[in-house]
């Protein structure tokens, strides 16, 4: 398995033309739904929001990654979304987030297989020309191209 | 050149975690400073840092939200910072640690005496060491409790009837007796290869002392090195194709450590073990009818050389046999023998206090109470810690305690119960002689161990 099998065409959103943080959140879980991914919207938006909460996502650079484990999901999958218009998401360097990547994890039986995939998704983020890249990506095939060099 | 060590955490374990330690390894690369990054997160503790690489480190980042344990880095320069600190600033992060100077411990900014026992802690407990005494003190509790509620169940009789309360008490005692040597062994490879390592070292814990193997307690730490050094090597050679990759730590790794373990256990540990007891078995009927003194002296030894192993198991073994023959001198011989490791130590540890710890100290106490109910097992824990000194104290006061025994013609008509049996009337013959063959033992053992042990590290 790997990264582009977690990430549906319904949950790619390039570009997204919301720029609230918790909008954004439920335009993109939407999205996870419509790819039956998530199904229980609101349960599912609910654990992303509590888990901002506990300390903000927005990892820097621009990017943020707002999870959430919940038994509104139905397997793993991931929403990505390129924003029209940065929004502020309390990032740790205080800089505005362009960039989205939204994780869905079932609450049962996490499989460790999902849980490598996001690390290697995690650890790619820090670098310039891999973010670089997925900016200029715009269409699901160049994400997925971008996130095959994982 | 300076090298850096650090280490990553955060509560959930997957995004945070990784980031922070790429983020501090790209810096790192930028100012060409060696830097090795351990990753405690939601696949387990990754690239973990041995105590090699932290002797030699200028300083550790620690970049986490979860608490991490320090007392190994104790004398290192530390610069301890939350996970999103690592992500944020590790360029900065890098530049602090390679400023701090190198300190001893009671300067850094943490000090206290705590820092600086612990510091000789981890000096004391390195490599093996370090892994066999993880098992130890996770084991102590299973022999402390299981051995003192075995002791009670014999208030209520040698031999309870089923059902009754006394049976219930010595029921719960066996569990956590049965459960000592997989947890000795779990946390023996738990401490070496991590999460990983657990289950392996269980399963083969479970087998070392299983019918089949019959390996005792050292058969246990055996397990647990084999069963950990089988789960590291996986996780850090066994390479999978990408898309099987992720099958790695969930099913691939337990798999194979569960099946590579167990199959050493039982084909190269049991066979040669089982060999050895039939073995043992066949030469003591042989020399049965030789001697009294040395027959004792010998059943003695073997009691105390392996405590549960095949030695112990065969001595034992042999002299009920012999209760159906109505022989029972070799029965008392064996229990005298099987009582004076745990007394012996309880009596190093009140003589001698400085070469025992804090833990060993009190779990001295409860070996005392153990030894008279001839439960041996109470001596495990110190047989584990550092068998090389400790069992040849053992076997020398046991073998001492089996000869005497037989030389005083002391009976014994009941397999079990220690002081318990030596209060039913007529179920012990000679039982003055007997009780001083056993002090004797006990005395031995105690001076011979607290010769051949050094002080311990004084917590």
């Amino acid at each position: 398995m790997n990264v582009h099998d977690l990430l549906d065409e319904k949950a790619v959103f390039i570009p997204l033309e919301v720029s609230d943080k918790t909008e954004i959140i439920k335009t993109m879980a939407k999205g996870l739904a419509d790819a039956d991914v998530v199904t229980d919207v609101d349960a599912y938006v609910q654990a992303v929001l509590t888990r901002e909460e506990s300390g903000s996502t927005g990892v820097g650079f621009g990017v943020a990654i707002p999870h959430g484990k919940s038994a509104g999901v139905a397997k793993a999958g991931i929403a990505y979304a390129k924003l029209a218009n940065p929004s502020d998401w309390q990032s740790l360097d205080g800089e505005p987030v362009n960039m989205v990547f939204m994780i869905a994890v079932p609450e049962a039986n996490v499989g460790n297989e999902h849980l490598q995939i996001l690390v290697s998704l995690s650890r790619k983020l820090i670098h310039e020309d891999f973010r670089n890249s997925l900016l200029a990506a715009q269409n699901l095939e160049q994400v997925n191209e971008v996130l095959k060099t994982l | 050149m300076k090298k850096l060590l650090a280490v990553t955490a955060c509560p959930t374990g997957i995004a945070h975690t990784y980031m922070a330690a790429e983020s501090l390894q790209k810096a790192a690369q930028d100012k060409n400073v060696p830097l090795k990054v351990e990753t405690r997160g939601a696949i387990g503790i990754e690239n973990a840092l041995t105590p090699e690489e932290i002797a030699e480190a200028h300083a550790i980042i620690i970049a986490a939200d979860t608490d991490i344990d320090e007392s190994r880095f104790a004398g290192k320069p530390v610069v301890k910072v939350p996970v999103a600190e690592g992500i944020k600033i590790a360029g900065e992060l890098i530049e602090q640690a390679l400023a701090k100077e190198v300190t001893t411990s009671s300067s850094t900014s943490a000090s206290s005496q705590d820092d600086i026992s612990a510091m000789a802690e981890t000096k004391e407990k390195k490599g093996a060491y370090k892994h066999l005494m993880n098992g130890v003190s996770n084991m102590l509790p299973l022999v402390v409790a299981g051995g003192l509620i075995i002791a009670f169940s014999f208030i209520f009789g040698l031999n309870p009837a089923d059902g009754s309360f006394g049976a219930s008490l010595l029921t719960i005692g066996k569990a956590a007796m049965g459960l000592m040597i997989p947890i000795l062994a779990g946390f023996i490879a738990f401490s070496i290869a991590g999460k990983p390592g657990l289950a392996p070292g269980l399963v083969g814990g479970a087998l070392a002392i299983s019918e089949s193997v019959n390996g005792g307690f050292l058969g246990g730490i055996l397990a647990g090195f084999l069963a950990g050094y089988i789960a590291k090597f996986l996780i850090d050679y066994l390479k999978l194709p990408k898309s099987f990759a992720g099958l790695k730590p969930i099913l691939v790794v337990p798999l194979l450590s569960v099946l590579a373990t167990g199959l050493i256990m039982l084909y190269i540990l049991g066979g040669p073990l089982n060999w050895i007891m039939t073995s043992l078995a066949a030469w003591l009927e042989n020399i049965g009818s030789v001697n009294a003194v040395i027959l004792g002296a010998i059943l003695g030894g073997m009691m105390a050389l392996d405590m549960g192993g095949p030695f112990n198991k065969v001595a034992y073994t042999f002299s009920v046999g012999l209760l159906a023959s109505s022989v029972y001198g070799p029965m008392a011989a064996v229990m005298a023998a099987g009582m004076t490791p745990p007394l012996g130590i309880w009596l190093a540890t009140v003589l001698r206090p400085k070469n025992f710890n804090k833990e060993e100290r009190e779990a001295g106490k409860v070996a005392a109470v153990l030894g008279l109910s001839f439960i041996t097992e109470g001596a495990i824990p110190f047989g584990a810690a550092d068998p090389i000194r400790v069992i040849p104290a053992l076997v020398t006061g046991s073998a001492i305690t089996g000869a005497l025994s037989m030389a005083f013609d002391a009976t014994l008509l009941a397999p079990h119960g220690g002081i318990f049996a030596m209060l039913i009337p007529n179920a012990v013959g000679n039982v003055l002689m007997y009780s001083l063959a056993i002090v004797i033992g006990t005395v031995v053992t105690a001076l011979v161990l607290n010769l051949l042990k050094r002080p311990a590290a004084s917590k």
